[in-house]
């Protein structure tokens, strides 16, 4: 006797293929958060020229308490040299930007060791500043 | 009334996500580049180039205190008639209370009028007492 085979089917359903996209972005919107800065308070310095800073890879960012972060990671003053210096690789000239974000009424005591640390590995310090109001 | 199917709730949801997001991160950011050259350059010339000394309100041009208004003049009168590059470095130092946007009005003063700025921090203006 014959004994007919009967053939599954296994289809991932089409219904759910929203869901599977939306649960795809919040986890890649998660993973690039944790990079980001834009959570962080701070309020730029006021200057007269400002140009578009362009892409960088590094951003230091000094916040209204005072606290250094390196691509939105929290570092002590200490570690950010090797931060940068890790990030930035062998990049060449040119492409050795480091955008650095300080909150207006933050003190040369905190700043300045940032600054020299940057310029110590060879980052070419971008200042973000917002332009002067008349 | 036609209602929308509810099996396209996730894809308008995932349209309006997209949407957002691609508001959220078109604003780029703006500021100013600045080359600080590197400390060993620094102390071999820091005998004749200028000082400036920043404090919390003030500034001072070699030891002569100025009002912020008069300082990009007095620079452009220091600066002139200096030619070569190591000649127009402009040694800032700051006190620990100088605020960032002080530091910033200053040093894009000195870059207008020509010079390079290098900072010089709290540790490298220590004074050492040979034999104290």
């Amino acid at each position: 006797m014959k004994v007919k085979r009967r053939s599954s089917q296994a289809d991932v359903p089409s219904m759910a293929m929203g869901d599977i996209a939306f649960n795809l972005l919040i986890f890649f919107v998660i993973l690039a958060r944790a990079q980001d800065d834009s959570h962080l308070q701070w309020q730029p310095a006021a200057a007269e020229e400002i140009n578009a800073t362009g892409t960088a890879k590094v951003a230091v960012l000094i916040d209204n308490d005072n606290k250094y972060y390196v691509n939105g990671q929290q570092v002590g003053a200490a570690q950010i040299a090797d931060e940068v210096d890790a990030l930035l690789g062998n990049a060449p000239a040119g492409e050795r930007i480091v955008l650095f974000k300080v909150h207006r009424e933050a003190q040369a005591l905190y700043f300045e060791p940032a600054i020299e640390a940057i310029s110590e590995v060879g980052g070419d310090i971008v200042h973000v500043l917002e332009q002067k109001q008349e | 009334m036609v209602e929308p199917p509810s099996s396209a709730t996730g894809d308008i949801a995932f349209n309006l996500i997209v949407f957002f997001l691609v508001c959220a991160s078109v604003q780029p950011d703006s500021g100013r580049q600045q080359t600080l050259p590197r400390s060993e350059q620094e102390e071999e010339q820091q005998s004749e180039n200028i000082e400036v000394q920043l404090g919390r309100n003030t500034v001072m041009l070699n030891g002569n205190i100025l009002r912020q208004q008069d300082f990009a003049a007095a620079l452009k009168r220091a600066l002139n008639g200096k030619t070569r590059a190591e000649d127009r470095v402009v040694i800032v130092k700051s006190k620990a209370d100088t605020p960032y946007h002080h530091w910033v009005v200053v040093t894009e003063m000195i870059e207008t009028a020509g010079g390079i700025v290098t900072i010089q921090t709290e540790e490298e203006q220590q004074v050492v007492v040979p034999g104290g």
